[in-house]
């Protein structure tokens, strides 16, 4: 959705960065303070919460998954829910709680790695083309029309589905890897880089934005006068100080990845099976739709996706009201 | 202003050859090949090579793009792989489809969404605000995917309201649910925007100063507050129209409504590259044009805008 | 209250109202497992989306694009007994006039000459003909000709025309126009890609597609009527090939100019003309009232309805005349006491096999005990009473049981896991852990590995502990590559053209065969389908290819799994309805009863 990024030029300047020359004391109570903030919004603490257990879910799937995901049992086809199978079983009686767990493993790999990929780009392109303007400046905004003026889906369908045999050849050369992208793991590659490639764009800009607010500012002009180096300047005064808006856009960034990923392996592109993915969950049972078994097979990995990005929303809610004291 | 209108007007055309360009290598460099495809089993490679060259499929990358924007340039789409036709004769009909099902839809999403924004800004910190924000929140997260299910099993299933899909124009009771939909999240960014906008200009200094002169609070909302908190709004509502043209990928393919959208999916799949093209190059047209009016929008709603 | 209290509040809303939904969701399917199918409500299946069986179409014809309209694709191949109401036909009289209403899916192509998918094939048969058409139950039978002569060589067709026979537009169908289609259909320019697989046989076909003949000289006009074809040998099936669009008649006038899209006006002199076609949303055919052929059409229009939606639902609620049923669906209607259980046609498999290859070059599929072992370790009832929930028929042997030649005594390999592992054990591996890696490669529209190749995978890993891995590839890609033979294992379905063995046997397992991507080869195997190529007495054709296919099943370079079968619903008033196991001309055989 990106409303993160829209609104991001208009962020209101946070209160921190005009503590210049602040110590460490300064810093800590500027973390205690947004601590109490962020845990003073019990939604977002709940959505934390969320989070962490999908996080926890995912890292030890193969120890919580009470069924291998991808056996089959033709004895016991789509059952409903009951005491051996919590969540029933789909139509070659895969124990569906045991893919969901494992989904959770996909989700939790890809979105944010793709959202660090994408944040380092953003990060460094964004902060160079706002501190530095001209023709830096010029560049960057142009490659980011470029990457807007593409309808999002589609270009991401089409890169993936591009580069997915190349990354995989490329993969296969090395000895050591060759279990690696046996394993599905390519594709994890794959789709990581697709995503981070359509979404550091949004990020670019808003840092971007920051920077050239903050560049104006006294403490900016100070560094400069003592002769910092750009790169000091950049990482040590710029961005901390833009940091509020962009770590509320990184908490939304990773909602979108999710959605993202799951609407890839929805539409058969990049992750496939045997790994399993909620995306593929849900495309599988989709013709299902008016079976009675339907809120089962089909609502219960769609909610879950559903779930995770929502809590990733609120908290972005969250922290953005958090390290935005004059909201209050 | 008219300088970077000027500059604006001669990037476009720079856009549109740099999008262009990348799509044509992405289907060119991409796996699958359209004739294989065509062929299928009765695959037989000679014949293969003759129909790639009767298509000229076999030439080098840049003669066979340089020969797609010459064609282009008079207005020539090319042909499509899959249906043998002129690629416009396949848009024409689903472009309209699209634009008609997300024009509802944002018009609905912009009537719905500022309104219930401007409520949430004004009612700030009681339940009527919680239950908007947590709405909107609901509103974003769900994937299209898995509301358009559950909306099926109520509607279409259990209780047989609406039909399951197709598509017999926008005012038939099949176009409802893929409205609701694509509503959904529209009004869930405008909510979000506005009521931000709505909170941070409410907390300015002119504001502060018509609450003081003793205007109504009515009055201070609507004529002070809500017009310059729609100004930001602009900038989205651009984004949308150009996203009109886009269609929607997801909806239409789920609900079988044939626009843009479903073609998109279904030329992908066939690697229909002369249509996949097409597609792209019209959101890219759409998009540059709404960002451009958007621009003239501002300098005209809010004279103190300036471009360097 | 304060905002704290607010957001707990909420929050506290949001999961309740969460596990509210979870309850009725439990409750409701309890209710509905307790009230069982019969529940009109629960009706299962979901047309829009019923990929599963859209997927596996897909693998039997790729030009289908994956999207949620399977009904449509289903329509066309979809086989049949004749249904129940053709007998109460005889004692009421045909009744002309009337609208039927189908679900179908935009055709890729109206151009006989290009069509290669079943969908556009669909709409081609009834709208288009030519020398000779397929029956509903397969026989070739005169068309356009009204019959013809084979000289003593077998190589040289003399066609004599039905004299009355016209375009739509009222125009005479001659021989000329049929040289001239033949040398279109065969033109480089036209850029057909099946015209060298259903017309090679033609005399000098090849040259004028390779663009070194302007004129195919096989193809003689004697006179007006008549039209004399000279082939390269006394092919048997020659004439089974002509029943395929390729062959058919077109307007010269028409199709110069129309240009581009000359299809949108097509001239043909089938029993119904196009109408209308709106993109994407409806396909309507008219009756041709100077239909030459018999029986004249009745209906006075055929609506197809493109849209999507779900066809189930459309047909409950009476928008279309007959539909076919989803796997979702299936429980419900074969239930005899639901409503809809008597108006549901059983129909026979289609002429298609779904298989698994082996290649038989790459290591452990290069050893026939493994091969063997492989066929041995599939139940194919669980896979079609449980998977697919009886929509299929178990492929015992090579040929579908439509097809001529089909041999039901065939000798083959029934479900023995103690059996497989013998056979492993003999086998130059040894045993299951040391066979090397294996993978299974199948298409897929979507995210799923398609419910076939799933099942196939987990009955190997359930019962002989083998562990294939599995690579999904976009159907576009697999079609790419299965053909280059490049797959070593993977899951695919073959669909007869034309009812002849040898668009099975010879195509898929001569060594020569671009279609061969097992890479089989045994030359007993390919002298004796040269052998049948050229035998003229069919008797003795068809106890070739019974050997073939013996050896064949013998040699096990395939796990045949199903012929694909279907189940439709008609509504009673629409009579002498069809569903062959092809596609052939229909609709002229269907009337309203009201």
């Amino acid at each position: 959705m990106g409303s993160a990024t829209e609104s991001a030029p208009r962020q209101p300047a946070t209160a921190p960065r005009r503590q210049f020359g602040d110590g460490a004391v300064q810093h800590r109570s500027r973390w205690w303070n947004f601590g109490s903030r962020f845990a003073r919004n019990p939604l977002a603490v709940v959505s934390l919460f969320i989070v962490l257990g999908m996080v926890f879910t995912g890292t030890f799937a193969p120890w919580l998954a009470p069924y291998d995901p991808t056996e089959v049992n033709y004895t016991e086809v789509e059952q409903m829910p009951n005491l051996r199978h919590p969540l029933g079983t789909d139509d070659h009686g895969r124990d569906q709680l045991s893919r969901v767990i494992w989904g959770a493993r996909t989700a939790i790999i890809v979105a944010p790695s793709a959202t660090v990929v994408g944040l380092v780009l953003g990060l460094f392109f964004g902060s160079l083309a706002g501190y530095f303007g001209g023709w830096i400046d010029n560049v960057v905004m142009r490659v980011t029309d470029v990457l807007f003026a593409f309808p999002g889906l589609l270009f991401a369908i089409l890169v993936a589905s591009t580069i997915q045999p190349r990354v995989e050849a490329w993969l296969m050369t090395f000895e050591s890897l060759g279990s690696f992208v046996k394993a599905g793991y390519a594709e994890f590659l794959v789709v990581i880089l697709a995503l981070s490639l359509v979404g550091w764009a949004g990020l670019a800009r808003l840092i971007r934005g920051q920077i050239l607010q903050l560049k104006e500012e006294q403490f900016v002009e100070a560094a400069r006068a003592i002769g910092a180096r750009s790169s000091r300047i950049i990482l040590r005064h710029l961005l901390p100080n833009a940091l509020a808006p962009i770590i509320v856009s990184i908490s939304m960034g990773l909602g979108g990845a999710i959605l993202a990923e799951t609407t890839l392996s929805f539409l058969g592109i990049g992750i496939n099976p045997p790994t399993p993915s909620w995306g593929a969950m849900i495309y599988q049972n989709f013709n299902f739709w008016r079976h009675p078994a339907a809120p089962v097979l089909l609502w219960i990995p769609g909610l879950i996706v559903a779930s995770l990005v929502f809590a990733f929303n609120f908290i972005g809610d969250g922290l953005h009201e958090a390290l935005n004291p004059h909201l209050d | 202003m008219i300088r970077h209108l000027l500059r604006r007007l001669l990037w476009l055309p720079v856009l549109l050859l740099i999008v262009t360009m990348i799509t044509y290598a992405l289907g060119f460099y991409g796996p699958g090949d359209p004739v294989k495809i065509v062929m299928g089993q009765r695959y037989d490679p000679e014949t293969a090579d003759r129909v790639r060259h009767e298509l000229g499929l076999d030439r080098p990358f840049f003669i066979q793009y340089g020969d797609y924007v010459w064609g282009l340039l008079h207005g020539d789409l090319g042909k499509s792989i899959k249906y043998r036709r002129p690629v416009i004769d396949l848009i024409k009909s689903r472009l309209w489809v699209s634009f008609q099902l997300n024009a509802a839809a944002l018009v609905l999403g912009v009537f719905a969404g500022i309104p219930l924004g401007v409520l949430a800004a004004i009612r700030h910190h009681t339940w009527v605000d919680y239950v908007i924000v947590t709405g909107t929140v609901a509103g974003i997260s769900f994937p299209t995917f898995v509301v358009a299910p559950i909306l099926l099993w109520f509607l279409a299933a259990r209780f047989r309201i609406l039909p399951p899909g197709g598509w017999d124009g926008l005012l038939s009771t099949k176009a409802v649910m893929p409205i609701i939909v694509l509503t959904m999240g529209i009004v869930a960014v405008f909510v979000r925007q506005t009521r931000a906008n709505m909170l941070e200009v409410v907390g300015q200094d002119y504001v502060r100063t018509a609450r003081s002169k003793g205007l109504a609070e009515r009055a201070v909302v609507i004529v002070h507050a809500l017009r310059n908190a729609l100004i930001p709004l602009l900038t989205i509502f651009g984004l949308m129209v150009g996203g009109l043209v886009g269609g929607t990928f997801i909806v239409e393919t789920i609900f079988g409504i044939p626009g843009i959208g479903r073609l998109g999916v279904q030329s992908f799949f066939a690697r229909d590259y002369p249509v996949i093209m097409a597609l792209t190059t019209l959101i890219a047209v759409a998009y540059a044009l709404a960002n451009l009016f958007v621009d003239l929008g501002y300098s005209i709603i809010d004279p103190r805008i300036r471009y360097g | 209250m304060t905002r704290n209290q607010w957001l707990v509040t909420i929050g506290a809303v949001i999961v309740v109202s969460l596990l509210a939904v979870a309850c009725v969701a439990v409750l409701a399917l309890g209710m509905l497992a307790d009230r069982g199918a019969s529940t009109p409500a629960s009706g299962p299946a979901a047309e829009p989306t019923a990929q599963v069986t859209t997927e596996v179409r897909e693998e039997a014809e790729p030009p289908s694009s994956q999207e949620e309209s399977p009904p449509a694709q289903q329509q066309e191949s979809s086989p049949t007994e004749p249904p129940a109401s053709s007998e109460s036909a005889e004692s009421q009289e045909r009744r002309e006039g009337g609208t039927l209403t189908l679900v179908g899916a935009d055709p890729a192509t109206l151009d006989p000459h290009l069509v290669t998918d079943f969908d556009s094939a669909t709409y081609i048969v009834e709208i288009f003909s030519g020398l000779v058409s397929l029956d509903p139950d397969l026989q070739i039978v005169p068309d356009l000709a009204k019959d013809w002569d084979i000289d003593e060589s077998g190589t040289v067709y003399t066609f004599h025309l039905r004299e009355e026979a016209q375009f739509h537009d009222g125009k005479p169908v001659t021989a000329q126009h049929f040289k001239w289609s033949f040398e279109r259909a065969l033109d480089p320019a036209t850029g057909s890609t099946v015209s060298s697989l259903y017309l090679n046989d033609i005399v000098g076909a090849m040259d004028k597609l390779e663009g070194e003949a302007d004129e195919v000289t096989g193809v003689q006009v004697i006179d007006d009527h008549t039209l004399q074809i000279t082939i390269d040998a006394p092919k048997a099936y020659f004439l089974a090939k002509l029943t395929y669009p390729t062959g058919f008649v077109l307007d010269q006038e028409n199709v110069e100019s129309g240009g581009d899209t000359w299809t949108d006006q097509p001239n043909g002199a089938g029993a119904y003309r196009l109408r209308e076609y709106r993109l994407g949303e409806e396909i309507v055919l008219e009756r041709n009232p100077f239909y030459y052929g018999e029986p004249k059409p009745a209906l006075q229009r055929v609506r197809f309805l493109l849209a999507g939606g779900s066809a189930m639902i459309m047909y409950e609620s009476g928008d279309i005349d007959a539909t076919p049923v989803g796997l979702a669906d299936i429980e419900r209607v074969l239930d005899p006491t639901d409503p809809l259980n008597d108006e549901l046609t059983v129909v026979a498999p289609t002429l298609s096999t779904f298989y698994v290859g082996l290649d038989n070059d790459i290591p452990p599929f290069d050893d026939p005990k493994i091969r063997q072992a492989l066929n041995y370790a599939i139940d194919k009832d669980v896979l079609a009473n449980v998977v697919l929930r009886q929509t299929i028929v178990p492929a015992e042997g090579v040929l579908p049981p439509k097809m001529p030649g089909y041999n039901p005594e065939l000798d083959v390999y029934d479900f023995d896991i103690e059996r497989a592992k013998e056979l492993i054990a003999a086998s130059s591996y040894g045993s299951v852990e040391d066979l090397p890696d294996i993978t299974l490669t199948t298409s897929g529209g979507g995210a799923e590995p398609g419910i076939v190749a799933t099942a196939v995978l987990g009955m190997l890993d359930q019962n002989l502990g083998l562990e294939v891995s599995v690579e999904l590839v976009e159907s576009a890609i697999f079609f790419s590559e299965v053909g280059e033979g490049s797959y070593q294992m993977f899951v695919l379905g073959w669909s007869a053209d034309y009812p002849d063995p040898q668009d099975f046997l010879d195509i898929m397992f001569h060594t020569a065969s671009s279609n061969n991507h097992i890479n089989y080869s045994n030359p007993e195997v390919d002298g004796l389908l040269e052998e049948a190529r050229v035998e003229q007495d069919h008797e003795q054709r068809m106890a070739l290819y019974q050997e073939v296919e013996r050896i064949i099943i013998e040699d096990a370079p395939w796990i045949p799994l199903f012929h694909s079968a279907e189940y439709w619903l008609t509504k009673p008033y629409v009579k002498g309805m069809i569903y062959p196991p092809a596609v052939v001309p229909r609709l002229k055989y269907v009337w309203l009863a009201q």
